[in-house]
C-alpha cells in the first residue's frame, strides 16, 4: 500500500498531465457537434455578460463606423421599397415554344379585349369602362418573377431575429460568432444567420440570453448552394486560409462556368431560405485528379466588418426535416448533382 | 505568506491575465496573422517552486476560461496544460551553474537578459506550434501555419516581455 502511494506521488506529475491532456482533447474534438452543453462555449451567461459589456465599451470608439453601415443598410431597403418601374408590369403572353420555324410561340394570358367587350356588352353596357380598368384577378398571372429573392419578413410565426454580434474571430481554423440573442428571442440551436450582404453562419447553441454561432469560416461547414444563373448546384465550404473567400463544389467539369456568377443558397439543407446570397465566382480551374471544378468564390459578406445580423427561420424546416429523416439516413453534403437537369445552356 | 494569501494572490493574477487577454489584447493581431497569448505569463512566471499538480491544474484552469471566451472546445487547455508540463523541464535545462536560489523567480531583471530570452522563446515556441497545428489538426497549409506561429511567438513574447519590465520588481524581494 505504501509502495503504491509513493508511486502515486512520484509520478503524479505525468498522471495529472495525461488526465487533463486527455479531457482537453476530448473537450476541443466534441467542440463541433450540436449535442454540447452551452456551458463550454461562449453562449454561457457569465461570458456572455463579459463579452456583451466588452462590446458596450468598443462600440464607443466605433460609432462612426457602425453609423455609416447602418445608413447604407438602410439606403439599401429604401431602395426595395421604391421599386423599379417595370415591377408592376405583367406579361400579356409568355413564351410557350417555338414552332417548327424557329418562332417563338406565344401564349396570350389575358382574354382578347374584343372578347370581353362582347361579354361585358349588353345590359351593364354603362360600367363597361369601369369594369376594364379593374379586369378579375384571377385571369391575371399571379407571379412575374423579376426581382431576387425575398425573404418573409413580417411573417409572425417564422420572425427574423435581430441580432447584435458581440464576438467574432477570423484567424482560426474553425471560426465562431457569439449573439446577443437566445432562447428567449426564439433562436434555436440550427437556425440559419445571415446579414445584409448575404450568408453568414448556422447557430450551433443558445442559452437564454446569448447565442454561439458556426461561422461560414468554419472547416465543417458546408452550405448547399447554386448558380443563380443556370440552377447548377454544389456545397460552399471554407478551404482555411482566407476570411473573403470560399470554395464552391460539386459542379460538374462539362458545366460552363463565367467569372462573376452570382452563387446563392439552394434551400435544399433547409437552414436557409432559397436564394440568399453567398458570394460571386472570382475564378475557376480543372484540375487533372477531380471530376469537379474548383471554383473559387469572392464572399459576399465582409467577415471583418460584421456587426449586425439576422436569424432566419427556413418555413419548412421542422416538417421537411422530419419527413426527411424519416424517409433517408441524413445526408451532411448535399448529394452529387444529376448532370442531365443541369445542362449549361448556349 | 499564508496559504489564503497565495491563493488569493494567485486568483488576482489569474483574473487579470484572463481580463486583459479578453478584454483588450485578443482582439489585436499582428499583420493579419499573430495572435497574441498574453494569459500564458500567467503559467510561465509563476514561482520556480510551485508543485507540479498545482502547476497543471492552473494551466489547465487558464485554458477552460479561454476555452470558454473563444469558443475554441479544449484546444487553449490542451496546450496550456503541455505547456505547465514542459516549464519544469525547461527549467532543469536552464538552470544557473550553482542552480536556483530560493529567491529566485521568473524575472528578466533577476535571471537576466540571456537567461529569460532562451526561456520564454523555447516554451511560448513550443506551446504555439502546439496549439496552431492542434487547431489545424493536419499539416496541410504549413507555410501560412509556420507564419502564424512565427508571428504569434513575436506577438506574444514582446507582450510578456512589456509585463516584465513594467510589473517586475527590479530588486529581489527580501523574505
Amino acid at each position: 500500500m505504501r509502495n503504491l502511494i509513493a508511486f502515486l506521488l512520484r509520478f503524479q506529475g505525468v498522471m495529472l498531465f495525461v488526465l487533463l491532456e486527455v479531457v482537453s482533447l476530448f473537450l476541443f474534438i466534441t467542440n463541433s457537434s450540436y449535442q454540447r452543453a452551452a456551458f463550454f462555449n461562449s453562449a454561457n451567461s457569465y461570458a456572455g455578460a463579459v463579452l456583451a459589456r466588452r462590446t458596450q465599451v468598443l462600440d464607443y470608439f466605433r460609432l462612426d463606423e457602425l453609423n455609416r453601415q447602418l445608413l447604407a443598410d438602410n439606403a439599401r431597403l429604401r431602395q426595395q421599397l421604391y421599386p423599379p418601374d417595370f415591377t408592376r408590369r405583367e406579361a400579356d403572353s409568355l413564351p410557350v415554344g417555338r414552332d417548327t420555324l424557329g418562332h417563338i410561340i406565344y401564349r396570350h394570358l389575358r382574354p382578347d379585349p374584343s372578347a370581353a367587350l362582347a361579354t361585358t356588352a349588353g345590359p351593364t353596357s354603362g360600367s363597361t369602362s369601369v369594369r376594364l380598368k379593374k379586369p378579375n384577378p384571377l385571369a391575371r398571372p399571379d407571379t412575374l418573377l423579376l426581382g431576387g429573392a425575398r425573404l418573409p419578413t413580417r411573417d409572425v410565426e417564422y420572425p427574423l431575429v435581430p441580432a447584435r454580434i458581440l464576438n467574432n474571430s477570423l484567424r482560426a481554423v474553425d471560426n465562431y460568432l457569439t449573439l446577443n440573442v437566445g432562447t428567449a428571442d426564439g433562436v434555436q440551436p440550427g437556425l440559419g444567420v445571415v446579414a445584409a450582404g448575404g450568408v453568414v453562419g448556422q447557430v450551433k447553441s443558445a442559452s437564454a440570453h446569448y447565442a454561439t454561432v458556426f461561422s461560414l469560416l468554419h472547416s465543417k461547414m458546408a452550405i448547399a448552394a447554386k448558380i443563380k444563373r443556370d440552377g447548377t448546384f454544389g456545397s460552399v465550404k471554407w478551404p482555411g486560409d482566407d476570411y473573403s473567400h470560399a470554395l464552391l463544389d460539386y459542379i460538374p467539369r462539362q458545366n460552363r462556368l463565367v467569372r462573376g456568377d452570382t452563387v446563392v443558397t439552394s434551400g435544399y439543407n433547409s437552414v436557409f431560405p432559397e436564394g440568399v446570397l453567398i458570394g460571386t465566382v472570382e475564378s475557376f480551374v480543372k484540375e487533372p485528379d477531380k471530376n469537379f471544378w474548383t471554383v473559387r468564390l469572392r464572399l459576399s459578406v465582409d467577415f471583418s466588418r460584421l456587426t449586425y445580423v439576422y436569424v432566419v427561420h427556413s418555413r419548412p424546416h421542422t416538417e421537411r426535416d422530419s419527413l426527411e429523416t424519416a424517409i433517408t439516413a441524413p445526408e451532411p453534403t448535399p448529394a452529387k448533382p444529376p448532370v442531365n437537369l443541369t445542362r449549361p445552356r448556349r | 505568506m499564508s496559504v489564503l494569501g497565495t491563493f488569493l494572490g494567485h486568483l488576482l493574477r489569474f483574473v487579470l491575465y484572463a481580463g486583459l487577454q479578453v478584454l483588450i489584447v485578443g482582439q489585436l493581431s499582428l499583420f493579419g496573422l499573430g495572435w497574441c497569448f498574453l494569459y500564458l505569463g500567467f503559467v510561465l512566471f509563476l514561482p520556480l517552486r510551485t508543485p507540479i499538480a498545482v502547476q497543471l491544474l492552473l494551466g489547465f484552469g487558464m485554458g477552460l476560461a479561454m476555452d470558454i471566451s473563444y469558443d475554441t472546445g479544449g484546444l487553449h487547455a490542451a496546450a496550456a496544460v503541455l505547456l505547465a508540463y514542459l516549464r519544469p523541464w525547461v527549467l532543469r535545462l536552464l538552470t544557473p551553474r550553482d542552480g536556483y536560489d530560493t529567491q529566485d523567480s521568473v524575472n528578466v531583471h533577476q535571471m537576466g537578459w540571456q537567461w529569460f530570452t532562451v526561456y520564454l522563446l523555447m516554451l511560448v515556441g513550443l506551446h504555439h506550434l502546439v496549439y496552431f497545428f492542434l487547431e489545424l489538426g493536419s499539416f496541410q497549409h504549413p507555410l501560412i501555419t509556420l507564419g502564424r506561429v512565427g508571428m504569434s511567438i513575436l506577438f506574444t513574447s514582446t507582450a510578456l516581455l512589456i509585463v516584465q519590465l513594467l510589473f517586475f520588481p527590479v530588486r529581489r524581494s527580501r523574505n
